[in-house]
């Protein structure tokens, strides 16, 4: 691989006097100038950085295994599944045990009044100039009628540097980890991303 | 203006050292030079061949003062003298009328070569041009200059460094072999 097509990265800055310094502390004359360490540290770290985004899967670092619910799950069960193990999101398992799609708090939220982006405090104007639970229409919903399909999956190889850019480009916050059939095996989360590249460094 | 600009410089040069790398250095390129020129004035002083060549005073430089580079372990001091003599030796043979030329060849075609092998070590520079502007007692020696002196001095003062240089609490050489 040539280090000219690796994305640019910041890695902790470094300047001058930090490296005549570390220079100093070594012994003997070493043959390089500070601008060059420089140079040869930023390439080395975008090049170590991309071999780690490789090298670590979705399978290493996602949460498992992942609360479900069924498409004909109801709403209100739905609901206090999330709350209780206080996640956001879980996948939705169609008739066979293949995930279809998901549900999140954002789903909610969409029928509840808030636009396509989904936001809380949209919801709470939304309430304030309707006088009423916006949540009561949800009552004999199931999952399956407000989950967003098809689900965006991914098998648990795939380096945890596509799943961020999977994230990044779909705009959602977590992914299904499947099998070849399309059974739930776990699920990464943007909290499992964050997790994984504070231990990159 | 970006040419220009390139000329103004970056960065800094690396610190200096501390004294007791000043003091190794110093031992270290005192024996080995006075090893090479004891060979050379005691051994060799009765026959025609010489062992001592500037070029030596460049890597002791490099191998005895800065022990670290890449260009001063064993596979660059032996590599670096032995290719250069070769291309000097050949400079002179072939164009050695056109001295000009012939030393302009040596050094050039020797770093290209020392480029190609990874064996870059610039003494080797001055071994190739030695080889054509050396005078009558460097000519008379033919492709022998490879072995005596380009070749034998180098390894007399690596085997200096390496006794010496590993002494130094603080040393270790070479970083590698080949």
């Amino acid at each position: 691989m040539s280090s000219a097509n690796l994305p640019e990265y910041d890695p902790v800055e470094i300047s001058d006097d930090d490296v005549m310094a570390a220079m100093k502390s070594m012994q003997g004359y070493i043959d390089i100038t500070p601008a060059d360490f420089r140079e040869v540290y930023r390439t080395t770290y975008a090049l170590a950085r991309e071999r780690m985004m490789k090298a670590m899967k979705a399978g290493d670092i996602m949460t498992t295994p992942a609360y479900v619910v069924h498409t004909d799950t109801d709403l209100i069960a739905t609901a206090t599944l999330l709350a209780e193990k206080g996640i956001s999101g879980a996948p939705v398992t169609g008739p066979d045990g293949a995930v279809i799609g998901v549900i999140s708090e954002r789903d909610f939220l969409r029928k509840m009044g808030a636009d396509q982006e989904g936001s809380f405090m949209q919801v709470i104007a939304h309430c304030l100039k309707s006088k009423g639970c916006v949540a009561a229409p949800m009552v004999n919903r199931t999952a399956g009628d407000v989950m967003t399909a098809p689900a965006v999956t991914a098998t648990a190889d795939m380096p945890i540097g596509r799943i961020s850019s999977l994230m990044a480009e779909k705009n959602i916050n977590r992914v299904p980890i499947v099998d070849l059939a399309g059974r739930p095996l776990g699920i990464v989360t943007r909290s499992n991303l964050v997790n994984a590249f504070c231990m990159l460094g | 203006m970006v040419y220009f600009g390139k000329m103004k410089g970056h960065t800094q040069s690396p610190p200096r050292v501390g004294a007791a790398e000043i003091l190794w250095s110093w031992i270290g390129s005192f024996l080995g030079i006075a090893t090479v020129g004891l060979i050379h004035f005691h051994l060799l002083d009765q026959t025609s061949l010489t062992m001592i060549i500037g070029s030596f005073g460049a890597s002791a430089v490099l191998i005895y003062g800065a022990v670290r580079s890449p260009l001063a372990q064993p596979r660059n001091l032996m590599g670096g003298h032995i290719l250069s003599a070769v291309i000097g030796v050949a400079a002179f043979q072939f164009v050695g009328d056109i001295p000009w030329l012939a030393a302009a060849l040596a050094v050039s075609v020797a770093i290209a070569l020392m480029h190609l092998t990874k064996t870059l070590h610039p003494p080797g520079g001055a071994t190739a041009l030695i080889a054509v502007i050396g005078g009558d007692s460097v000519h008379q020696l033919g492709y022998l200059y490879v072995f005596v002196p380009a070749g034998l001095g180098a390894l007399v003062m690596l085997i200096i460094a390496l006794l010496v240089n590993n002494l130094a609490p603080n040393r270790r050489y070479p970083e590698f072999w080949i």
